[in-house]
């Protein structure tokens, strides 16, 4: 087999500094003692303000984990449900709830925080941490339904037809056998929701109202009044505990996966 | 035989996608046909007066702005990708190398945005490097300008293009390389007449995956872009919240999403050509 | 176990435009092993899910001893099915899969401990209990989903391709492992297959089908010796298709048959046919015998035809000759055994001059359409 070039390994190594440069910068910085980019000496201050000093922070973080597991976990029931009845049977306007379900992946942030906030305005209810839950459950959905679509998928429908054949109520049939074979599917939804949901800034910051600002939206307010060193201690904050979280799910996951 | 469940497993999904999706979509496509109200909102008279602002030459040159932004990220994007992809999907530490990728956005995407202020900043990590090299005599604003826009949505959005032309390129049959340089090709010809025909979609799909999120992009220009370098969708911000010109701010959604969706069903055209 | 007739009357399926069953009358024996047998499409599968209950007909019956079984669901039905793919449930052991229907009966764990054993024992799997179905391989998947399919104690069993997804050396022997599983349970055996060696192999009735419409019902022999149609004749087995008519009827059991590639034959009345009817003479190519040049101490009561040794295929236990007779547009096919090597018969080579020969007896007519 011939081998990649200089090139396509130059290109390569190019895209890649590119990535973790700024982070690596933001890394050494969190630890400088200066508030400007000039290194002045070795310092935990950052980290002291962010933990100590940092009321607003933590509670907007409060709300997001709130959010998060809220919304992840109704988008997760109503998308693995919506995924055994997409995947699973046939009826009438099949065709046009799949296309629905499309949307919100295909359609800019923007266009869905827009339209959910002049939604809102219209029904007259206020903006609150209800309404950035109701809009993060939107488009979570999606990304559970595929998840979850991609996991039944591997699987053959004649098992549905083995299970009723067998005497399987329709009960039966979802406790036992569709549960529980799609259940790595599920819980990589459910983690999907979660991350996404932590993540979001468009359509949180059209539907969050005063005093349900989620952590990206305090982040987005903390950089427009100016650098703080104490974003730099939060990013870091923010990558050490992905990285563990995404190590802890990966073992779970793969140990589901081996059952 | 048995009743069909189906409807009811679907039932939720189908209800709360049209509730919170179609309805707030419909009731944002009808307020972009009536006039505005004097405190935001609408008045429910029929008016394409929204549309007739859109031809607006400050509104026009936004427009031409976000266009250029977004072409030139999107070619950019895919012309980074493409070697990196191949280079990964080659490689016999493939897992790694992506993890390499994906690491970086482990952090926010906000935090990713201020990464860049951190260093192009006007007390930033690059005037401080110029100025305490002498290169530099005052600092200078690399901030604020279609330049800096580009460079921090190529940053938060790369992924987006490496991982579809990686994962096609992964399940390309490199053995059609070496047929075409055992009947004469030059390496360089060999990839490009047959390699690039092979992976057409993911090559769609990438475009396609950046294409969209930097067109209806809003926070990065609100952070790093200028005035003069405002995208379509600071402009629906401004109506939104600021002018209260609902009616304009929803006739600007209808110009994206419709971009959008023609982007959208020229995928799906080339897409479903391939399976011919 | 007990077992049940089944009887279908005068079921037909449509799919939108397209029928994918017409009309179709049979009836399967108590405790019989029973073969539908078609090309793909033939409507074979559809007349199994039917039974089974995941179809509805569009129109007819399907009775179970005498008794309407459409409006009972799959699992009231006293009918399982093996599935083409097995549909094991991935996410259960060996053991847990064959105890699955007990388990929704809510029966006491050690009467499943023993009923899934004794299933397990009957398909030689009772080692692999603990085992899960992406560990095992695709015959033993066959046994469990057997096991499994038997531990309700249905009255008929329906399989759907079950060997289709083995090899063929594997295929053989479960063949006869399901054949002696049949005769054990003492059960109606249903198996929908488009393998005729399968159908006839095992097979004590077998209904041949095609685009929706029964061609033949019959034993083996009688669907391989005498089909009742041309695409009977082609479907079952290689064989010599003649067309032409009966031109004189000799006694009640002979007639002479004109050919206008082969000329006058006498053939053997196997049914009723008017005089100057079209009809087809198939000959089967192990029915034929061929020699070198022309021998003079034929038996008598044959045809005998003259042609030339176009191409040859050596199999080892025999040789495929295709002799064209002058004038003819196809070549016949001849297989000759080789019963004792080198010494029985002269060698016949390429473009020989040789004669072939059938008994008159040995050729069956069909109609032509």
């Amino acid at each position: 087999m011939s081998k990649p070039g200089k090139f396509s390994l130059g290109v390569f190594l190019l895209v890649t500094l590119f990535l973790h440069i700024p982070l690596v910068i933001l890394f050494i910085s969190s630890f400088n003692s200066s508030k400007s980019m000039r290194w002045e000496g070795f310092s935990l201050k950052w980290y002291h303000e962010l933990f100590y000093n940092s009321q607003p922070l933590w509670h907007s973080f409060y709300n997001s984990i709130i959010i998060a597991i809220s919304s992840a976990v109704t988008a997760t029931i109503i998308g693995s449900l919506g995924a055994i009845g997409l995947c699973w049977y046939n009826f009438k306007m099949k065709k046009a709830i799949q296309t629905l379900t499309f949307f919100p992946i295909i359609l800019p942030e923007i266009i869905i925080g827009v339209s959910i906030l002049i939604f809102f305005n219209k029904i007259g209810l206020n903006l609150s941490l209800l309404t950035v839950f109701l809009a993060h459950v939107t488009f979570n959905i999606p990304f559970v339904l595929m998840t979850v679509m991609a996991r039944l998928e591997e699987f053959d429908f004649s098992i549905v037809e083995a299970a009723y054949d067998l005497g399987a109520s329709e009960l039966d049939m979802l406790l036992r056998i569709l549960l529980p074979i799609a259940m790595p599917g599920i819980i990589a939804g459910l983690l999907l929701a979660v991350t996404l949901s932590l993540e979001d800034f468009v359509i949180t910051f059209f539907v969050a109202g005063p005093g349900s600002s989620t952590l990206p939206l305090h982040i987005f307010s903390m950089i427009r009044f100016g650098v703080s060193p104490a974003l730099n201690a939060l990013s870091v904050v923010i990558i050490v505990g992905t990285a563990l979280l995404a190590w802890s799910t990966k073992n779970l996951y793969s140990s589901l996966l081996k059952r | 035989m048995r009743k069909n469940y189906g409807p009811i497993y679907v039932a939720p999904i189908a209800f709360w996608l049209i509730a919170f999706l179609s309805v707030p979509l419909l009731i944002t496509l009808s307020y972009s046909f009536m006039e505005k109200g004097l405190y935001g909102g609408v008045e429910l008279k029929f008016s394409l007066a929204a549309y007739k602002s859109l031809l607006n030459t400050a509104v026009l040159k936004v427009l031409l702005n976000t266009i250029v932004i977004a072409v030139a990220s999107t070619a950019i994007m895919v012309a980074l990708a493409l070697p990196t992809a191949y280079y990964i999907a080659r490689s016999p530490v493939k897992n790694l190398l992506l993890m390499l990728i994906i690491i970086p956005f482990w952090t926010n995407f906000l935090i990713r945005i201020y990464a860049w202020i951190a260093i192009l900043g006007s007390n930033g990590l690059l005037n401080s490097f110029l100025i305490s090299t002498g290169l530099l005599d005052e600092h200078i604003q690399f901030l604020y300008n279609r330049y800096a826009i580009i460079l921090v949505i190529i940053y938060t959005t790369i992924p987006f293009a490496i991982f579809p032309l990686y994962s096609t390129i992964e399940k390309f049959d490199f053995s059609l390389i070496e047929a075409a340089m055992d009947l004469g090709a030059s390496k360089f010809r060999a990839l490009w007449l047959v390699m690039i025909p092979n992976i057409r979609s993911g090559i769609t799909t990438a475009i396609l995956f950046t294409f969209i999120p930097t067109f209806g992009n809003f926070a990065v220009p609100q952070l790093v872009g200028g005035t003069d370098s405002w995208m379509l969708g600071n402009l629906i911000v401004r109506e939104l919240n600021i002018t209260r010109n609902w009616p304009l701010a929803s006739s600007i959604s209808v110009v994206l999403t419709s971009v959008t969706m023609i982007g959208v069903l020229f995928f799906m055209r080339s897409q479903s050509k391939k399976e011919l | 176990m007990k077992s049940s007739q089944v009887t279908i009357e005068n079921v037909s399926k449509r799919f939108g435009d397209f029928v994918a069953l017409n009309n179709t009358s049979l009836t399967i024996s108590k405790g019989g092993f029973y073969s539908l047998l078609g090309p793909s499409g033939c409507g074979k599968t559809t007349l199994l899910r039917i039974i089974g209950g995941f179809e509805m007909p569009s129109e007819g019956a399907v009775y179970f001893d005498g008794v309407n079984v459409l409006p009972l669901p799959p699992n009231k039905r006293h009918v399982n099915t093996i599935f083409q793919s097995y549909a094991l449930f991935p996410h259960l052991t060996v053991f847990e899969n064959v105890a699955f229907p007990l388990r929704l009966k809510k029966v006491a764990n050690a009467e499943i401990k023993r009923a899934v054993e004794e299933n397990l024992a009957l398909v030689k799997m009772e080692t692999e209990s603990k085992k899960y179905p992406r560990q095992l391989s695709g015959g033993q998947k066959q046994r469990i989903a057997i096991a499994r399919a038997l531990i309700n104690q249905p009255q008929v069993l329906l399989l759907d391709e079950p060997l289709s997804a083995l090899d063929a050396k594997l295929r053989q022997h479960m063949l006869l492992e399901l054949d002696a599983i049949h005769d054990k349970v003492g059960i109606t055996f249903i198996y929908v297959t488009h393998d005729q060696a399968e159908a006839l192999s095992v097979s004590d009735q077998v209904c041949v089908l095609n685009k929706g419409q029964i061609q033949q019902i019959g034993t083996p022999a009688e669907i391989y010796e005498s089909p009742a149609n041309e695409f009977v004749a082609r479907f079952i087995g290689e064989t010599n298709y003649i067309r032409g008519k009966v031109v004189a009827v000799t006694d009640a059991e002979n007639a002479v048959f004109e050919s206008p590639e082969y000329g006058k034959f006498n053939i053997w009345l196997d049914k009723k046919v008017q005089l100057g009817s079209s009809v087809a003479l198939t000959v089967r190519p192990e029915k034929i015998r061929i020699a070198p040049g022309k021998p003079s101490n034929l038996p008598p009561d044959v045809n005998v035809l003259r042609g030339t040794v176009e191409d040859m295929i050596y199999t080892g236990f025999q040789t495929k000759y295709f002799v064209r007779v002058n004038g003819a547009k196809e070549p016949l096919i001849v297989f000759r055994q080789h019963v004792q090597y080198f010494m029985d018969e002269k060698p016949i080579n390429w473009k020989d001059e040789v004669s072939v020969w059938w008994d008159t007896k040995d050729s069956f007519m069909v109609e032509v359409n």
